[in-house]
């Protein structure tokens, strides 16, 4: 029941020199960005407030087009995949959902299914092995007749996560998931994509604001910043103050924990005078 | 991005429900009628039908207060099996069977009744039921007994589909005659008349309406008569500008006198505050009847003496 | 408060036998039970097997079809706009409908399916600019903008049947308004057949966009994520639901709460797999209307209440009764 087959040559994910500017701004989105997320990679995008990362996400997803450069799903250009195939490749978490009507939890993860059934045909016992495999691996399986209004977030978010696992894709990608989650939650998510990526060989791509949870789970750190990847490789190599202290526009230090992991500490700024 | 068209089966879709609706209404043909040996009758009705019965009707429902009335005035009340709740004159009318409303009427309440006969007033509304009654193969004949004119080619219509066209001729003879002798000659300055339908917001009759020509039969003038349709909303403005002798109101119990002077603004109205307001009975002068001659001389005599007060034509 | 599927199924079907029965069963005409089997079995007084075949089965059927799509458009255009409160006509399409109808009254059209022919075009004048009004800058029906957009047409549509009511011909009003307020005589098997085959292609349109209308309800970002081709299924949804409406309305007028109440008791009682609730809320939709339409007949005989008051009278304490047991019933 894993989802990636093994042997898979070249990344699941990649963008290659894309640029995008909006109507009327002023200056890109994004610009001559470049990076790739192969199986069994868990990679994070990080980077300032309207850095580009979401825009990133959605280049490579194909929802927004580009200007200039590719984006490539499984080597193929993201704008050519029809929606449901595009579904069973790639499973999309994203930043918020509010169903219009009252679901189930393994009414919402069946969805997942929908993009192998097609209109007409009737979940089979392979679906039904798929959803009961996403539900355990997501540790959602004892909510299964619960409502999705009643579940905490951490909870909600596991089951949108076992959804887009129900999909059985190639790749997971994540658009600031654990932004309303606590410790534990947070922790547990990551945990899980970690897993995911490592042990079910998914190309798992989160982007996130919490820079220390992402640095401690992910192989690869992507920092965007303007709209362009300014640093691309492990955290240990990310990281590094000075240039966070630029990115970011205020005094950053860099910790190391005890397994390596850098952990990012801003600095408080005295009331008068400061490292400026 | 693709570009937002129609499903392309819109198209398709239009013009079979045309082609559809087209084949629906597949004009019914009458058939029916008592069969005793008297031979078959067919008019043309006010709406260009031919109406065909295979002889003389003898069990007939109207549904029209005007064509109820029009079946006794012939003699015919006995072969009556059905009326609306609204026929009330003859007094004899409320013996008969009452099956419901004449506008948009209850099919199966007619249906019920077995008629071999339906007289149906000619309005849209009426529409429906004249496709139903079709469909069950009821004979139907749609009258517009709207103006004076109307009556005597209506009665002809009547009498013939009852196998008694010599009733038809006299009742319309006599009525022209009677009519005639009844109506005066347009005097100099005749009464001018308001006619209230209803008095907030204010709706008044036009010149297509059996009362202006009632009006004018008697003497007087709808002051209204350059509103073109049956009926139509006014202004209180318009009223009190056009200042008529008299206000004319209609009623079901003409006893009771309607406080008009209690309306807003009716005040303006120089004949409502001088209680220059007739009551009318609602069935005599609501539609036309072959009682037109009486009621034309008993509104000519009431005019002339309400607006006396005036100084008169 | 849900059911399992055999008892659901079972109460369903219990529902469109009762309502055909009483449908067949009732009528002005005060025909006994036995009489009307008879006229069923073709036996009887032909006057009795007309009023039977002529007038109560076309009747009986057009009810269930008219209260069956309505109820699927509605059940539709709740997921397409994800609101609850959507109902059929809330996309502006009975201030269309109802401008036709009396339009071609006012102007004195004569012809028996000049109506008819006028609402349905007023309809699609209203679909057609509802449409054009609904879609935001790249060509996507916004569901917002569309529904902002059915409020404002079918305010502008409202507003000139008034007018046009208030200059009419006492006559003409009153049967401008009897149309408005919906009722299913007048049209016989003809009628049926044509809106019976005219409703197969759209039901057929909405059955396949089931799935994607269970995605939609969580939102187009994720409908999109999860497979679903949002656009296509919003252009398709949205003309299959308003055609099908359309068509209902040109048939017997504008009947409401049918298309806003059905769906959503069968929402509470099964839940929102539309490939489910879509066909279900087809049943009970079209039996509750023939129920109405038989009250309607017979509450206040021999004279005909519009089937709409049934509707709402009936339909909105059944309704409420239902909305505080599900409230209850949540975990």
């Amino acid at each position: 029941m894993t989802a990636a087959p093994a042997g898979d040559a070249g990344p699941a994910l990649a963008l290659v020199r894309a640029t995008i500017r909006y109507p009327g701004a002023a200056a890109a989105a994004l610009r001559d960005a470049s990076f790739a997320v192969s199986p069994g990679e868990c990679v994070g995008i990080v980077g300032p407030n309207g850095a580009g990362k979401t825009t990133a996400l959605r280049a490579l997803l194909g929802s927004a087009p580009l200007d200039a450069g590719r984006a490539l799903v499984l080597g193929r250009d993201a704008a050519g995949w029809a929606p449901d195939a595009l579904a069973r490749a790639v499973g999309v978490v994203g930043q918020r959902e509010e169903p219009a009507f009252p679901v189930t939890v393994i009414e919402a993860v069946r969805m997942g299914r929908y993009a192998h059934l097609g209109p007409w045909r009737g979940l089979g016992v392979s679906d039904h092995d798929a959803v009961a495999w996403a539900m355990a691996r997501a540790d959602v399986a004892a909510l299964a007749d619960r409502w999705a209004e009643t579940l905490s977030g951490g909870e909600w978010q596991r089951v949108r996560v076992a959804r887009a696992l129900a999909q059985e894709p190639r790749a997971l990608v994540l658009d600031e998931p654990t932004s309303s989650l606590d410790v534990r939650h947070e922790m547990e998510l990551f945990e899980l994509v970690a897993s995911l990526a490592r042990a079910d060989g998914l190309a798992a791509l989160l982007v996130s604001h919490h820079i220390n949870a992402a640095a401690r789970f992910c192989d690869r750190l992507v920092l965007v910043a303007g709209g362009a990847v300014v640093a691309d490789g492990p955290p240990a190599d990310v990281l590094d103050a000075d240039r966070l202290s630029a990115v970011f526009d205020w005094p950053i230090a860099v910790h190391r924990l005890a397994d390596g992991a850098p952990q990012l500490l801003p600095e408080r700024r005295p009331a008068a005078g400061g490292k400026r | 991005m693709a570009s937002p068209r129609r499903s392309p089966s819109f198209l398709f879709h239009s013009i079979g429900l045309v082609a559809a609706l087209c084949c629906a209404c597949a004009p019914g043909r009458d058939a029916g009628g008592s069969g005793r040996g008297a031979p078959p009758v067919s008019v043309v009705d006010d709406w260009g039908r031919t109406v065909r019965l295979a002889g003389p009707a003898h069990r007939i429902v109207s549904l029209a207060p005007a064509s109820t009335e029009l079946v006794f005035a012939l003699g015919l009340g006995g072969r009556l099996v059905g009326r609306t709740t609204w026929c009330d004159y003859p007094p004899a009318a409320r013996d008969v069977p009452d099956v419901g409303n004449g506008i948009a009427p209850s099919v199966e309440a007619v249906a019920a009744r077995r008629p071999d006969l339906v007289l149906l007033y000619a309005s849209e509304a009426d529409r429906a039921a004249l496709g139903s009654l079709t469909r069950i193969g009821i004979p139907v004949a749609v009258l517009r007994l709207d103006r004076a004119r109307d009556l005597a080619r209506d009665a002809r219509l009547v009498a013939t589909l009852a196998g008694e066209p010599a009733a038809g001729d006299s009742l319309a003879d006599a009525f022209a005659a009677a009519l005639a002798a009844a109506t005066r000659p347009a005097p100099a300055r005749p009464v001018r008349v308001y006619v209230d339908v209803q008095s907030d917001p204010p709706i008044t009759v036009g010149r297509g309406s059996y009362l202006t020509e009632i009006i004018a039969a008697a003497g007087g003038r709808n002051i209204f008569d350059d509103i073109g349709g049956g009926s139509g909303p006014v202004s209180l403005e318009a009223v009190a500008q056009r200042d008529p002798d008299v206000v004319v109101v209609l009623a079901s119990d003409t006893t009771a006198a309607p406080a008009l002077e209690r309306g807003a603004g009716w005040g303006a109205v120089a004949a409502v505050r001088a209680g220059r307001v007739l009551v009318l009975d609602g069935s005599l002068y609501g539609h036309p009847s072959p009682r037109m001659p009486a009621a034309v001389r008993a509104l000519a005599a009431n005019l002339a003496r309400v607006s006396a007060g005036r100084g008169g034509p | 408060m849900r059911m399992r599927r055999a008892p659901f199924l079972a109460a369903l079907g219990a529902a469109a036998v009762v309502a055909l029965l009483a449908g067949v069963l009732v009528g002005g005409a005060h025909l006994t039970g036995r009489e009307v089997m008879a006229a069923l079995g073709g036996r009887g007084a032909p006057g009795t097997r007309a009023i039977v075949w002529q007038l109560r089965l076309p009747r009986v059927a057009l009810g269930f079809l008219v209260g069956g799509v309505l109820a699927v458009a509605g059940a539709s255009l709740q997921a397409l706009v994800r609101n609850p409160l959507a109902d059929p006509y809330l996309l502006g399409l009975s201030g269309g409908a109802g401008l036709g109808a009396v339009l071609a009254i006012a102007l004195g059209l004569t012809a028996p399916w000049a109506v008819p022919l006028a609402a349905f075009v007023g309809s699609l004048a209203t679909i057609t600019l509802v449409y054009r009004l609904g879609r935001a800058a790249g060509g996507a029906l916004d569901s917002r903008v569309l529904l902002l957009a059915g409020v404002v047409v079918g305010a502008f549509a409202g507003a000139l049947v008034s007018g046009i009511l208030a200059l009419s011909e006492s006559a003409q009003t009153r049967s401008a308004l009897l149309w408005l307020m919906g009722g299913l005589g007048g049209v016989g098997w003809a009628g049926v057949a044509a809106l019976a085959a005219y409703s197969v292609p759209g039901l057929v349109v909405l059955a396949r966009e089931a799935r994607a209308l269970d995605l939609l309800t969580l939102g187009e970002e994720p409908a999109r994520h999860l497979g679903a081709d949002v656009a296509r299924t919003k252009r398709r949804v949205y003309a299959a639901a308003s055609l099908l409406t359309a068509a209902a309305v040109a048939a017997s007028g504008i009947i409401g709460f049918v298309g806003l109440a059905v769906p959503h008791a069968i929402r509470m009682l099964r839940g929102q797999d539309h490939r489910e609730l879509l066909p279900a809320s087809f049943v009970l939709g079209g039996a509750f209307l023939v129920l109405a339409d038989a009250g309607a007949r017979t509450l206040f005989a021999p004279l005909e209440l519009p089937v709409g008051v049934i509707t709402a009278l009936v339909g909105v304490p059944l309704f409420a009764v239902l909305l505080r047991r599900s409230a209850r019933g949540w975990p």
